[in-house]
């Protein structure tokens, strides 16, 4: 941890970004007691409000909805969705590139070819088929097909961690000793790669990101009456002539997180990676 | 050159078991979507007996493998169906134009951003640690993390608002073709490059202070060579390489932002198309968008490897470590 406080000492920037990542994170959580409107509320006598004006911070849309807390909602739902993401494509991840990469041989070949398969369709162009196509989009929907998507990447990624770490004399060593193949893999092993699984995971957690709010964009996110960051720009697109502010805030919102979450993952990556 | 060869073979051949097994999960993935489609066809009003008599027509009712079958079949012969959404039009008169439009989009990007991420990465690796690779590394690492229609509201702010340079819309007026109307390319064009941009100029930057630091780099420049000849004759030529692999790695992020961007400006491609499928429900014209997506993007990591190992001797005469 004092490692930790010391390398952020020296990389003034990776304090901008974490900085920023938390303020999300608090926005996200205390969102509700920060703003005086609902983010539903359509003002048909404030209908596209410069900011400012009206007690509307950031200005109003076309309906006369407060863009703030549309904005402030909107960080709960891409926020949950991005962490959750993230998790579970991980821990699939590693169950499924250590599984293949342990074992070797057919199993391994098989995993190969099923992630090549995967791999054959661009991850934004698989989700939102498939989100187009299944229709009404949940949070458990999006995190589920998204994980999906991510999978052959976390896989990858895993298994040549695993690779790299399994002619170690350690394992052959628990091997002898007549150690399930289960024990020598998540007891023996996975602590022991942690590091690269960390880096790997908090730079998916950008990609999510990324991901859900392009989903969002393309209309296949979660659906209205949730406030969804992308599907803020595209509703307001056509109104970027004389309501700039209804546009450019979520933008500046997305732009915000993900900068913030990247600065954030290369800068755990310089920890993590660089001390061995 | 056997080597290219056999990868060539071995990737044609995961091509066509990738396409089969796409084609069976798009295929029962439509039989799972909620709504009828000779419902669709004939809309809400129509009546019971015209819906269950198209169905017979068009033969829906039949066991699923058999239309999996008959359509995979027409797509063998080159039919690729008939839109539902736009009743009689067959996909092929509509696919191919917008396919067309896509891949001048996608071009135009890459003439953008692989001379200008390269370049960049070469200047930010070669003066490393300096303020202006310090400058470059951050645009690299902001420009990558944007999603593509967040840069392109910012495009569109700027140079389609404030400015009025280009227009904020990509429609081609009905009778005019793609060729007379390039100010529309230059947007989209610009927020696929921000992204693309971020990787490669990182992966470049890297791997030219790799190569900057080897022994051969280090002695040519101690012996008093031109240093400008030893970055661009000497360094380039092996710090190019992983920059390659990169720029193919990537290219299913450039296919997901097709996408994002055609949608964004209204860009008659097929990103935009498969979107329209999408929101309509027009099942052939799902299919056949994917379908027509997964072999250009095989075949483009396809090309990719090809010029990796004709690039690099060490993969093309021993093998590699592939």
């Amino acid at each position: 941890m004092k490692y930790f406080f010391y390398q952020m000492k020296k990389h003034p920037l990776s304090i901008v970004g974490i900085s920023v990542l938390l303020l999300w994170i608090l926005i996200a959580i205390f969102g509700p007691q920060l703003t005086s409107f609902t983010h539903t509320a359509m003002d048909a006598e404030h209908q596209m409000t410069a900011p400012g004006e009206f007690g509307h911070l950031f200005g109003t849309d076309s309906m006369g909805r407060d863009i703030m807390s549309r904005i402030i909602y909107g960080s709960r739902s891409i926020l949950t969705v991005a962490l959750m993401t993230s998790i579970f494509s991980t821990i699939i991840g590693i169950l499924l590139g250590f599984t293949a990469g342990y074992f070797s041989g057919k199993i391994d070949a098989a995993f190969l070819r099923t992630m090549d398969i995967l791999m054959a369709i661009p991850p934004l162009v698989l989700s939102m088929v498939v989100l187009g196509i299944l229709g009404d989009s949940s949070i458990l929907s999006l995190t589920l097909i998204v994980s999906i998507a991510f999978i052959p990447a976390t896989a990858r990624v895993s298994r040549g961690v695993l690779l790299t770490e399994k002619s170690q004399e350690y394992v052959s060593a628990a091997r002898i000793r007549g150690e399930s193949h289960f024990y020598i893999m998540f007891i023996e092993i996975l602590p022991n790669t942690t590091g690269p699984i960390i880096v790997e995971a908090t730079a998916r957690f950008a990609y999510s990101i990324m991901m859900v709010a392009s989903l969002g964009f393309l209309g296949v996110g979660l659906q209205p009456p949730t406030p969804d960051w992308g599907m803020m720009v595209i509703e307001n697109k056509p109104i970027i002539a004389q309501a700039p502010w209804a546009v450019l805030f979520p933008a500046l919102a997305i732009a915000s997180l993900v900068i913030a979450i990247s600065i954030f993952s290369d800068f755990v990556s310089k920890v993590l990676i660089h001390e061995r | 050159m056997n080597r290219t060869l056999s990868i060539i073979l071995r990737r044609t051949v995961s091509l066509l078991i990738t396409l089969t097994v796409m084609s069976l999960i798009i295929f029962l993935l439509v039989e799972i979507m909620p709504g009828d489609v000779a419902q669709m066809i004939l809309g809400q009003s129509a009546t019971e007996e015209a819906v269950s008599a198209l169905r017979e027509a068009r033969g829906l009712n039949d066991p699923v493998m058999e239309r999996y079958f008959r359509w995979v079949g027409g797509v063998l012969t080159g039919d690729l169906g008939e839109s539902i959404y736009m009743k009689g039009v067959t996909i092929n008169s509509i696919l191919w134009r917008r396919v067309g439009h896509s891949l001048v989009l996608a071009l135009s990007a890459f003439i953008l951003f692989v001379p200008l991420s390269i370049i960049l990465g070469v200047l930010a690796g070669v003066k490393e640690n300096k303020p202006t690779d310090s400058i470059i590394s951050f645009l690299g690492l902001a420009t990558m993390a944007l999603p593509e229609f967040v840069s392109g509201v910012f495009l569109i702010t700027i140079f389609g608002v404030q400015l009025n340079w280009f227009p904020i819309v990509s429609i081609i007026p009905i009778g005019e073709s793609l060729f007379n109307n390039l100010e529309i390319l230059f947007l989209p064009a610009l927020s696929i490059t921000f992204v693309m941009f971020g990787y490669v100029s990182r992966m470049q930057r890297s791997s030219m202070i790799q190569v900057m630091n080897s022994d051969y780099i280090r002695a040519a420049i101690l012996k008093g060579m031109n240093r400008k000849y030893v970055i661009f004759r000497h360094a380039l030529k092996n710090a190019l390489l992983p920059t390659i692999t990169i720029i193919g790695m990537n290219m299913g992020w450039l296919f997901g932002g097709l996408v994002v961007v055609e949608t964004l400006f209204g860009f008659p491609g097929m990103g935009s198309l498969l979107m329209t499928a999408i929101k309509t429900r027009d099942v052939p014209l799902i299919e056949a968008c994917v379908l027509l997506i997964t072999v250009i993007f095989s075949l483009s990591t396809m090309i990719t490897d090809v010029l990796y190992s004709y690039l690099n001797p060490r993969v093309r005469f021993q093998g590699g470590q592939r």
